[in-house]
């Protein structure tokens, strides 16, 4: 059944949509990560314009969102005070965002940054997850099992303005927190992603944060940066649609609670071993489209 | 629907024929005037019919125009390794529907030169480009935003599309594609004999948003701060309702 979408005013298959929606929710609810960052490169190959799928997709984050953080509070899952320190950065990060995607609109730009961030940091994370769940498979495999220290110090950890994070067991400058947050918040804005594949890594790799609490707190926080991301893209660009949004998302707040009853079924480092190659072959594929001869040097836009 | 159709050209040759074909003249109705855009939209097939004074060897030729405004042509360099829009050209006021249907090839019909006199084929319409900006090769420009425009069916070219019968009766479907753009659409009917104009008539055809796409548009636009806490707000109820139905399954 075909639904003509009101903002990017052109008709799209609703049952496609609503499928893609409940597979990103599938892996979203398997693997803790990966809504935004398939989510809108799929919306572009579907001929969605790419300012549209942005800001769409970042709306449609909402929601499996607040359905996931609901979950992992119930299980003492979340750090509040850590993620309303990332959230604060995030809303500042995600506004300067907004007016950046603006600017690149405005200069011609957008597709070029989009796409080209996409391909830099899919090839990066997807590379990264790769190794990472290629070594945790064989080790498993092998049955060692190696306890490291809680986390590493370097130099971040000497940063001034310390406070206690009691639920993360950490004691370290609200500067990095803040900074990763805005960081990611830019991020988001700019790629119509919620930045859990970015802030998951950080918190581990750079706060140190335990990771049962990762997950959690990182979807805490990708609530308020896509609801800021969504109400900014909203009233400067009116590029969110609402239709579109609505299908996705209902169809990933089922593939999300669908996926997490699977999760102690399958084994995690398979998991990530299957999204690590998903990640890798569209960031491939974006990154084909940049370097071959286009079919056609010349493009137009109709302005509406 | 093909009934009343029926009817409405025994009407039109009715009223021709008790002009008794004073002047020559064409007659020309559209079955549909209104084109709304609502949730199911995927385009729109038009026809339209009616009556002229012919003879044996006349012509007729269609032009469907849309709204004009500005379009952007842009052109890709290779820069790094990797292929970035570099140049620029903006056309003011190119149509973003033109549609151009006719009984036979436009070439028999008229010669080179009365095709671009009269404005008639893709490259012959007259389009400013954005004044302040100098264009090297400028035909170039053109051509990109022909070929882009045909290729996204905004613009389009119909040749043998216009059936004639017994020299008095016309028709001929117009498409609008699924992504059309709203607004006030230009129907010129023009008649040739010879390759001279023998008589014209324009309809025209209103394309606009209806029903709840129309309301969501609006809102959009007009409220737009406003739209977007909607938007925020129904995702986290359909998040929060989702937790709650799936924690009873």
């Amino acid at each position: 059944m075909y639904i003509y979408l009101p903002i990017a005013e052109q008709p799209i298959h609703s049952l496609a949509i609503l499928s893609v929606g409940a597979f990103l929710g599938l892996i979203m609810g398997l693997v803790g990560v990966g809504g935004g960052f398939l989510l809108t490169p799929i919306m572009m190959f579907l001929g969605i314009p790419p300012p549209v799928a942005v800001a769409s997709v970042a709306n449609q984050l909402v929601a499996p969102s607040v359905s996931g953080v609901l979950s992992h509070w119930k299980r003492s899952n979340v750090d509040f005070k850590m993620g309303t320190v990332l959230l604060l950065g995030g809303v500042v990060g995600s506004s300067i965002g907004v007016l950046l995607f603006n600017f690149l609109g405005k200069i011609g730009q957008l597709d070029f940054v989009i796409k080209s961030s996409y391909v830099i940091f899919l090839t990066l994370i997807g590379t990264l997850m790769f190794s990472e769940s290629l070594r945790l498979t064989l080790r498993t495999s092998r049955g060692k099992i190696s306890r490291g220290k809680l986390h590493q110090h370097n130099w971040l950890h000497g940063l001034p303005f310390k406070i206690r994070f009691r639920k993360s067991k950490l004691y370290i400058s609200i500067l990095l927190p803040i900074l990763i947050g805005v960081v990611v918040g830019i991020l988001a804005a700019l790629m119509g992603i919620g930045g859990g594949f970015i802030i998951v890594p950080a918190m581990i790799y750079l706060l140190g944060m335990p990771t049962s609490l990762v997950v959690g707190t990182s979807l805490f926080q990708i609530i308020f940066v896509a609801a800021n991301t969504t109400i900014l893209q909203a009233s400067q660009n009116q590029t969110v649609d609402i239709v579109l949004a609505t299908i996705l998302l209902l169809g990933s707040v089922v593939g999300v609670q669908v996926g997490s009853r699977f999760t102690n079924i399958l084994k995690g480092e398979y998991l990530r071993l299957i999204l690590s190659s998903i990640i890798i072959l569209v960031s491939l594929k974006l990154l084909i489209d940049l370097i071959t001869v286009p079919s056609d040097l010349f493009s137009v836009i109709i302005s509406r | 629907m093909n009934f009343f159709f029926h009817i409405n050209l025994i009407f039109l040759v009715m009223t021709l024929t008790s002009n008794t074909f004073a002047q020559n003249q064409i007659v020309a109705d559209l079955s549909q005037e209104n084109v709304k855009i609502s949730t199911d939209f995927q385009g729109a097939k038009i026809l339209l019919f009616g009556a002229y004074d012919g003879e044996k060897g006349d012509d007729i030729i269609v032009i469907v125009t849309g709204p004009k405004g500005l379009v952007t042509v842009q052109k890709k360099e290779k820069i790094f390794g990797v292929w970035v829009n570099t140049k620029k050209v903006n056309y003011i006021n190119a149509p973003k529907y033109l549609s151009i249907s006719s009984n036979r090839k436009i070439e028999d019909i008229l010669n080179k030169k009365t095709q671009k006199i009269s404005e008639i084929g893709l490259n012959n319409f007259n389009i400013r480009i954005q004044p302040g900006i100098k264009v090297e090769n400028e035909k170039q420009w053109r051509q990109a935003l022909t070929r882009n425009m045909l290729k996204s069916k905004l613009w389009s070219v119909n040749e043998n599309s216009v059936s004639l019968n017994k020299d008095a009766l016309f028709r001929s479907f117009l498409k609008l594609p699924s992504n059309v753009i709203t607004g006030q659409f230009e129907v010129k009917i023009l008649h040739y004999r010879n390759s001279k104009l023998v008589s014209q008539q324009i309809n025209s055809i209103n394309v606009s948003k209806s029903g709840i796409s129309a309301e969501i548009y609006d809102i959009a636009q007009n409220y737009s701060t406003l739209y977007g806490i909607f938007a925020v707000f129904l995702a986290i109820l359909v998040g929060w309702g989702s937790n709650l139905i799936f924690r009873k399954v």
